[in-house]
């Protein structure tokens, strides 16, 4: 069991170390410099020339990459062009924002898929299994930006529940209030990337749940007259439970990726509406920093849930 | 040999055509006969199969009649013209530029692009999925590792990171970038279905006969997921529409002059014209959900005609 | 000489395991066997389900990825992919495989299906090769009407039929047959066999009949080789495995062909169990510490069986006293 993590991150390394090699040309390789325009619009060439030379913009890239490289492993990712801030300070207080909503998020779909998948398997064939299918394919197909537009449209605007922007009210006040604005603030999000993001765990509780009900011990439990309520709790739900923990991990990538979409719609300032800003102003140290931690997150999601699937089923254990 | 075998040759030619036609006629049919007879069988379906065709069919020879970049100017005049004003009959964006054109060109764009990325990541990620299956051992090794790095790439953020990188890109750019990184679902559905299919004696037997390995992954197994193929084609249509549309959402999909459905519903960033200037973006948004969902939904039939038990139209 | 001729043949199935995930213990599903086939000769290969006998029939066909050892066919060792290729050897050695249903691809229409070797081993024009067909079809006793048929339309027996005309199309030497006709019915078993037997007759085949079933075997068979846990334990004519078996595990298989005699139902039984008690008790007799069988040592000319030297010279003796 343990070889088998260790193993896994050994087998991260590698894939860390192309990923920032790619990382790392690919910002390289963006056109213009962070220096233009940017520090005074009437800056001349020379002092441009300058601060590229005196950044170390000019070494070659495999050069340029060493000094990154460790410059990061003393926890030093170098300054923001754009914010004249150091970015792991810059990053970790965006990231903050980010990781709250997506486990909010993450939560309030466990929450509303559990239910439904129960549901839908307990009915199986019947009316309300038809209307949770459709409702999951619903969900599935469409576009997920555009049912944030509409939905901070509707709820965020017209109805006037949620706020539109921002992570928190500047006018809390510190404590409680600041906390319940925090919240407020991702309930709307929230709600609706767990709304549309139960798919998987629904259709997979469901199919599961379907096949322990035809099993041989929980035709064996119900012989011996268990009742069908306790079937479901002791039986078939808790043998469910753990691969649909896994899906978590899995869901790590969808969650990251969504929000980009999600913090621009809502001007939500996590990381991913730092990445959106940080492209138009150039800022490599940023971007390259952002797509490694993205990266590395997507890693760690899948292993997480590999090793929780490697508990359930040995099987797996053994590639 | 041939003595032996002559023995057994009491045919004639007329036998021979007699012999093909009966079987013609009582032949398995194939995927696509048993999709269409599934289509004929469900009503709502037939519905958005012939929506979505003749959508497809309207904007890709309407917009031939527009003229893009005349439509693409600014108007100081019409600013912000309400839906059925000074014959917009869609209204105008914030630049004076009729919303309905738009949304015809805008179509056009999007759907040709998730239909080129469709048919190029769909393509491409069979090839991956039936060649990583088929062989195990160290190629199939090699691809998985290929595999599980791409699938750790953060793949909005790369694409945003190669389009601010290349400096003119155009539709055809934009849809080989798309590509790169959208072909690892069907890979994946793909191998592991190969890799069962490999198991089976028929191709043990294919081997045994002579027959290369490459004609036995095209001709003998690809033969065999066909309808998972369909199936799975189909469903990444609806999904690659979402792909462009958002990423020329947050501003680095298609350029601005060129209309996607993307860009429109950006318009809904700014706080004034998500309230007041509705229509600006709201006939793409929904547009874009019924375009979604009708492909989705023939994607459904398509799906339950690949698995038999489900079948509302004919049975084996 | 032989048609073909297996040496030593082993295949080791690799378990990996431990941290850098090394070879750490190997499946033996063959472990060491050898033995010749005869032109036109049916060679019966029996054992029970995992004694590696289907793992050796691939290994002769080529479809199995050998550990080491060397089956020799005119000269060449065709465990080498290269030679397998120079001598076009699959022209020669074709197979029946057990399940006629997944052996025949099932998007393929029958003509297609018996043609495929043809089509890449000899080259026929259209009018040939089906007619060719349509011959191979006759051989095995189905209408031409099968012609652009599906596998799916025809009964078990019938595919099996039609597997036959497969592996017979390019007319080869030697045809591996594993377990042909388990999968059938009773009364489907004795066709297809009969059909085997006829195309052996005509064409002249080898084959090497693989099968678990003793009663199917000593109907097909000249020569049999008895196998266990992946090495052999008896190796004879028909005449030997069957009216003076040696080795425990043969009694065993023997003793377990049903008795289709209904008045000798209770000897039968009877005989089976002192069998099987025999086998409870001397297990160890005739088996190393490690499990495994012994290598085989000649008893006559044309038996062996493995088994340690002291009971062969016993057994050796004890013939001598009879005789």
């Amino acid at each position: 069991m343990w070889k088998t993590i260790l193993r896994r991150i050994l087998i991260m390394i590698p894939e860390i170390i192309i990923l920032s090699i790619l990382v790392f040309l690919l910002a390289k390789a963006m056109p213009g410099d962070p220096f233009t325009g940017s520090i005074n619009p009437k800056a001349d060439p020379a002092q441009i020339h300058h601060l590229m030379k005196i950044n170390g913009l000019y070494d070659p890239w495999y050069q340029q990459y060493w000094n990154w490289v460790v410059h990061l492993f003393h926890g030093n990712l170098g300054n923001s062009y754009q914010y004249q801030e150091p970015v792991t300070r810059l990053i970790s207080g965006r990231a903050v924002n980010t990781l709250w909503l997506a486990l909010f998020t993450t939560v309030l779909t466990y929450c509303f898929a559990l239910p439904m998948g129960m549901y839908a398997a307990k009915h199986e064939g019947k009316l309300p299994d038809s209307i949770i299918r459709i409702y999951t394919y619903v969900t599935y197909c469409i576009p997920f930006f555009v049912i944030l537009v509409i939905g901070i449209w509707i709820f965020g605007y017209v109805l006037g529940w949620f706020p539109t922007t921002g992570s928190v009210s500047s006018t809390a006040n510190p404590g409680f209030p600041t906390i319940a604005s925090r919240l407020y603030h991702i309930l709307l999000p929230g709600i609706l990337g767990a709304l549309f993001g139960t798919v998987n765990i629904v259709q997979y509780l469901r199919s599961e749940v379907i096949d322990a009900k035809g099993s041989d011990y929980v035709r064996t439990a119900r012989s011996k007259g268990v009742p069908e309520k306790d079937i479901y709790r002791h039986h078939i739900f808790r043998n469910s439970l753990l691969p649909i923990a896994a899906f978590a991990g899995y869901s790590i990538t969808g969650l990251l990726n969504g929000s980009l979409f999600t913090e621009t719609v809502f001007s939500y300032p996590g990381m991913g509406l730092l990445f959106i800003n940080s492209i138009s102003y150039r800022d490599y140290t940023v971007i390259t920093a952002l797509v490694l931690i993205y990266g590395i997150l997507n890693l760690l999601g899948t292993l997480l849930s590999d090793i929780i699937l490697s508990i359930v089923d040995p099987r797996i254990r053994i590639q | 040999m041939e003595e032996n075998l002559n023995k057994h040759s009491d045919i004639s030619a007329a036998d021979l055509e007699r012999l093909s036609k009966e079987a013609q006629d009582e032949a398995t049919p194939s995927s696509s006969k048993i999709i269409w007879s599934e289509f004929k069988a469900d009503k709502p379906a037939m519905v958005a199969l012939i929506l979505v065709v003749t959508f497809i069919l309207f904007v890709m020879i309407a917009s031939l009649f527009i003229n893009t970049p005349k439509m693409m100017e600014t108007d100081i005049m019409n600013y912000n013209a309400t839906p059925g004003s000074n014959g917009f009959l869609l209204g105008a964006d914030t630049g004076g530029r009729p919303i309905l054109q738009q949304l015809i060109v805008g179509a056009r764009n999007s759907i040709g692009i998730a239909i080129g990325l469709t048919l190029i990541s769909s393509t491409f990620g069979i090839c991956w999925g039936l060649i990583s299956g088929y062989f195990n051992g160290y190629i199939d090794w090699g691809m998985q590792r290929v595999y599980d790095f791409m699938m750790m790439l953060p793949m909005t953020m790369m694409i945003i990171v190669l389009v601010t990188i290349i400096k003119s890109y155009n539709a055809v750019t934009l849809t080989f970038i798309f590509s790169i990184f959208y072909w690892e679902g069907t890979s994946r559905l793909i191998r592991s279905r190969t890799l069962s299919e490999s198991e089976k004696d028929y191709v043990a037997a294919s081997k045994t006969s002579g027959t290369g390995s490459f004609k036995i992954i095209f001709r003998e197994i690809m033969p065999n997921i066909s309808s998972l193929i369909i199936v799975d084609t189909t469903l990444s249509f609806a999904e690659n529409i979402g792909v462009e549309t958002g990423l020329s959402y947050l501003g680095f999909g298609l350029p601005i002059q060129t209309p996607s459905l993307g860009t429109l519903i950006a318009n809904a960033n700014d706080p004034n014209n998500i309230t007041q200037y509705w229509w600006t973006w709201l006939p793409a948004a929904l547009l874009i959900i019924i375009l979604c969902l009708s492909i989705s939904y023939i994607g459904q039939v398509v799906r339950r005609a690949a698995d038999a038990s489900q079948r509302h139209g004919i049975s084996d | 000489m032989s048609l073909i001729e297996i040496n030593d043949l082993k295949v080791h199935y690799p378990i990996r395991s431990g941290f850098w995930n090394r070879i750490t213990y190997s499946v033996k599903a063959v472990d060491g066997i050898s033995f010749n086939i005869e032109a036109g000769e049916t060679y019966g290969l029996v054992g029970e389900s995992g004694s590696g006998k289907s793992t050796t029939g691939k290994s002769v066909v080529g479809l199995e990825k050998i550990t080491s050892g060397s089956i020799m066919y005119k000269g060449k060792d065709i465990t080498k992919k290269s030679n397998r290729k120079e001598l076009d050897y699959n022209h020669d050695v074709q197979m029946i495989f057990q399940d006629s249903l997944s052996s025949l691809n099932p998007r393929k229409r029958i003509e297609d299906i018996i043609a495929e070797p043809l089509r890449n081993f000899e080259k026929l024009d259209a009018n040939e090769e089906k007619l060719r067909v349509l011959q191979l079809l006759d051989i095995v006793g189905l209408d031409a009407d099968a012609l652009y048929k599906y596998p799916h339309q025809f009964s078990g027996g019938q595919r099996q039929r039609i597997g036959v005309a497969r592996a017979v199309a390019t007319n080869p030497k030697l045809i591996i047959a594993d377990e042909p006709v388990s999968a059938l019915d009773l009364s489907v078993q004795a066709q297809v066999l009969n059909f085997m037997k006829k195309i052996q007759r005509e064409f002249g085949i080898s084959y090497l009949f693989i099968s678990h079933d003793l009663g199917v075997v000593r109907h097909m068979c000249n020569n049999i080789a008895i196998m266990n846990r992946g090495r052999l334990v008896e190796i004879g004519t028909r005449d030997d495995i069957y009216n003076h078996p040696l080795h425990i595990y043969t009694k065993r298989l023997l003793a377990a062909i049903p008795e289709t005699n209904v008045n000798h139902r209770q000897e039968h039984r009877e005989q089976r169990l002192e069998v099987e008690k025999i086998y409870q008790e001397q297990q160890d007799k005739y088996y190393d510490k490690d499990g495994k069988a012994y290598p085989l040592v000649q008893i006559s000319p044309t038996h062996s069986v493995a088994l340690p030297e002291d009971l062969v010279e016993k057994i050796k003796h004890e013939g001598e006293v009879k005789a």
